[in-house]
């Protein structure tokens, strides 16, 4: 059984114009030590999606539906002391700007101790035992638990970050745009660090970007999302040398590279569709070079193209 | 061959640290922050010339300085497009013969050549030149005022320039420069607020508050970084397509380099205050020379999980520019430093006609 099965999810949001449906129906498996891209625009629902499973949505934000299924419960109806048990002990999350999440007045070690006295009976001499493991694991100075956040650079504000979602030994690590504010030579410390430390632990995780080149460098699996709906999902060597969905090809060639011959990337023109009046049909057909009619009234559904390869469009055809 | 619009010479900006009350009684000397320490580079007209590196090398200081939004604290930034008069030409190069920013004969020079040190000229002065020297910011989300509509935001520079003898012809001014920054008709974005419109379009914002000065010169700093991948290259084909049309010549500052090597006609890799390798953008990226440049392009993620590249991570993070290290500033992290490289400053060394590179390995013993 896997790690984490998610199935139909919806997550809606309460707004005053109307319920903007932020994440509309996506699917999608983890298995224990895999890692799973999650790439899209700004305001697709990548990171809407991570915060529902585990469940730390705002208060206008609600599961309208789907199941999501992790280690045998359904998390959409886990709730009070027993949701707090699973937070940071099986899932844990690295926030998107992580280096401005710490709490600035209090030493790093007494921040990560926290969730450790929090989930297991252990004494403080034991959870900073523990934390000084995790400095070593992330690559700071053990020494430098006393210090507070305002003495770290970004990017080992980043790892201190990294130490704190490992604390509990999570099964399943969501990473939210984990290098988006670093430096390119600081990013590649990092990815390092998260694939390193993935393969050693056999963690899960689910690493959240628009930049596609930053998955291409960390995951196995890829998720290309669009609009709240996943629109290509499979590893993440097929999505980039066989696209399928128009818009993955599109995204694909909106990236400059630098390996590759010097030309101008291609843009995809248009913004994305209003979510609170999402569009019948594909989401995606507005900005489509290949849309039909059909495109603007049917939705297409997410189909096995080739063998564990998903895409959603009307024109692309079984390959098997 | 086309002449320099911008012409930067050994330039300096270094900013005083504050001392201590202790600090002052035991009277150690001023330490500064270098931010800018010694940078020269020239921008041929209509060039697009990119300065490249990591948060913190003071590459946005350079691009402000030559505009003098920041104040240079050493060296020549010459400037030589459109927008200058005899009268004011004569009177910067007096003030720089008397500053002893130049040698009389230098100065001559510039005259002759209709060059113009900007670092001499007074404010109010450098306020009418600014009008063909502009700067596109990096954060469309924060630079726009919330609460003025775009039509306010762009017009402003026209009110602040006295420009634009009455509302008719400055809504006319605005209208054009939104119509050559792609947001069309202006009609439709004119009275909305920059919260109705998209993150794009906020930039095209941006660019169109720059243009409706008709400038000759543009610093552009990390125009794209803050948008979605998916539009990045419209925002980065309107500005090659305001280089056709209009003739621009652009400083481009990004810290992404993929993004440098698609766009730009030569770049320079600057580190910690200096350009440490400067070059045609082909060149550098396909050639690099400088182990700095060498580990950045190593380390720019790759969008195909089926390349598999070697990887030159530098341990540890930016130096501090108030603590310049000895020598190559570069040496404490450089995988290939030599005993050389802690005392001495490597010279920049011609390795083709425009390409050069500041590195013991290439102009002294070793191989690089």
């Amino acid at each position: 059984m896997a790690l984490l099965e998610v199935t139909g999810l919806k997550t809606y949001f309460k707004t005053q114009e109307g319920t903007l449906k932020a994440v509309d129906g996506i699917d999608f498996n983890l298995e224990k030590g895999q890692a799973m891209g999650l790439a899209g625009e700004s305001g697709c629902g990548k990171t809407t999606a991570a915060l529902s499973i585990m469940k730390l949505l705002p208060a206008n934000g609600y599961i309208a539906g789907g199941k999501i299924n992790f280690m045998g419960q359904d998390m959409s109806q886990v709730t009070g002391d027993k949701l707090r048990a699973i937070r940071w002990r099986d899932i844990s999350i690295i926030f998107q700007g992580a280096m401005n999440a710490l709490n600035p007045v209090k030493r790093v070690g007494d921040q990560i101790t926290e969730p450790i006295l929090l989930h297991e009976k252990v004494d403080e001499e034991v959870a900073l035992k523990r934390v000084k493991e995790l400095f070593e694991l992330v690559g700071i100075n053990p020494n430098r638990i006393r210090e507070y956040p305002h003495e770290f650079s970004g990017g080992m504000r980043q790892r201190v970050m990294i130490a704190m979602a490992l604390a509990c030994r999570p099964k399943l690590v969501i990473c939210d745009e984990p290098t988006t504010a670093l430096d390119v030579m600081i990013q590649a410390q990092i990815l390092q660090l998260l694939k390193n430390l993935q393969q050693e632990l056999e963690l899960a995780m689910i690493i959240i970007s628009h930049d596609l080149s930053v998955l291409a460098e960390t995951c196995e699996l890829l998720s290309i999302m669009y609009a709240g709906k996943i629109v290509e999902r499979s590893t993440a060597v097929e999505v980039f040398a066989n696209p399928q969905h128009p818009y993955t090809k599109g995204l694909i060639a909106a990236f400059p590279n630098i390996k590759g011959a010097r030309k101008m990337p291609q843009s995809i023109a248009g913004n994305p569709p209003n979510l609170i009046h999402a569009p019948k049909g594909c989401r995606f057909a507005e900005r489509c070079y290949a849309a039909q009619d059909i495109c603007k009234t049917e939705e297409p559904p997410l189909v096995e193209v080739l063998p564990g390869h998903y895409a959603a469009c009307h024109f692309v055809k079984e390959q098997r | 061959m086309a002449k320099d619009i911008v012409q930067v010479n050994d330039l300096q900006v270094w900013f005083p640290v504050r001392r201590g009350f202790v600090e002052s009684l035991t009277s150690k000397e001023q330490r500064y922050v270098k931010a800018v320490d010694g940078v020269s580079f020239n921008i041929k007209e209509r060039e697009i010339f990119c300065l490249v590196g990591e948060s913190g090398c003071g590459k946005t200081t350079t691009g402000k300085a030559i505009l003098r939004l920041v104040e240079p604290t050493g060296g020549v930034v010459k400037y030589a497009g459109v927008g200058l008069t005899p009268a004011l030409i004569k009177e910067a190069a007096t003030e720089a013969v008397s500053r002893k920013h130049l040698g009389r004969e230098e100065a001559e020079k510039d005259v002759a050549m209709g060059a113009v040190d900007v670092r001499n000229l007074a404010k109010d002065k450098m306020k009418l030149l600014r009008q063909k020297m502009q700067i596109i910011f990096q954060d469309p989300y924060e630079s726009l005022n919330p609460k003025q509509s775009i039509y306010d935001i762009v017009a402003e520079p026209l009110v602040v320039n006295n420009l634009g003898a009455n509302e008719a012809e400055r809504e006319k001014r605005v209208h054009k420069a939104l119509d050559d920054a792609g947001l069309r008709p202006p009609k439709d974005f004119m009275w909305r607020y920059p919260h109705e419109v998209s993150g794009g379009q906020r930039q095209r914002v941006g660019i169109a508050g720059a243009l409706v000065l008709q400038p000759a010169f543009l610093v552009a700093d990390e125009p794209v970084s803050m948008l979605d991948v998916s539009i990045r290259s419209e925002i980065l084909k309107l500005m090659l397509d305001l280089r056709e049309k209009k003739g621009l010549t652009y400083l481009f500052i990004t810290h992404d380099l993929s993004v440098a090597y698609v766009f730009s006609d030569r770049i320079g890799i600057m580190y910690l205050g200096k350009i440490v390798e400067l070059g045609p953008t082909e060149e550098v990226i396909k050639g690099p020379m400088h182990p700095y440049t060498k580990a950045l392009i190593s380390v720019v993620p790759k969008p195909d999980p089926r390349m598999k590249t070697e990887k030159i991570i530098l341990k540890g993070e930016r130096p501090d520019p108030a603590h310049i290290p000895p020598g190559c500033r570069f040496h404490p992290r450089c995988p290939y430093a030599m005993e050389r490289c802690k005392t001495e400053e490597p010279q920049p060394m011609f390795v083709s006609q425009e390409h050069w590179v500041s590195c013991w390995l290439v102009s002294g013993e070793g191989k690089a």
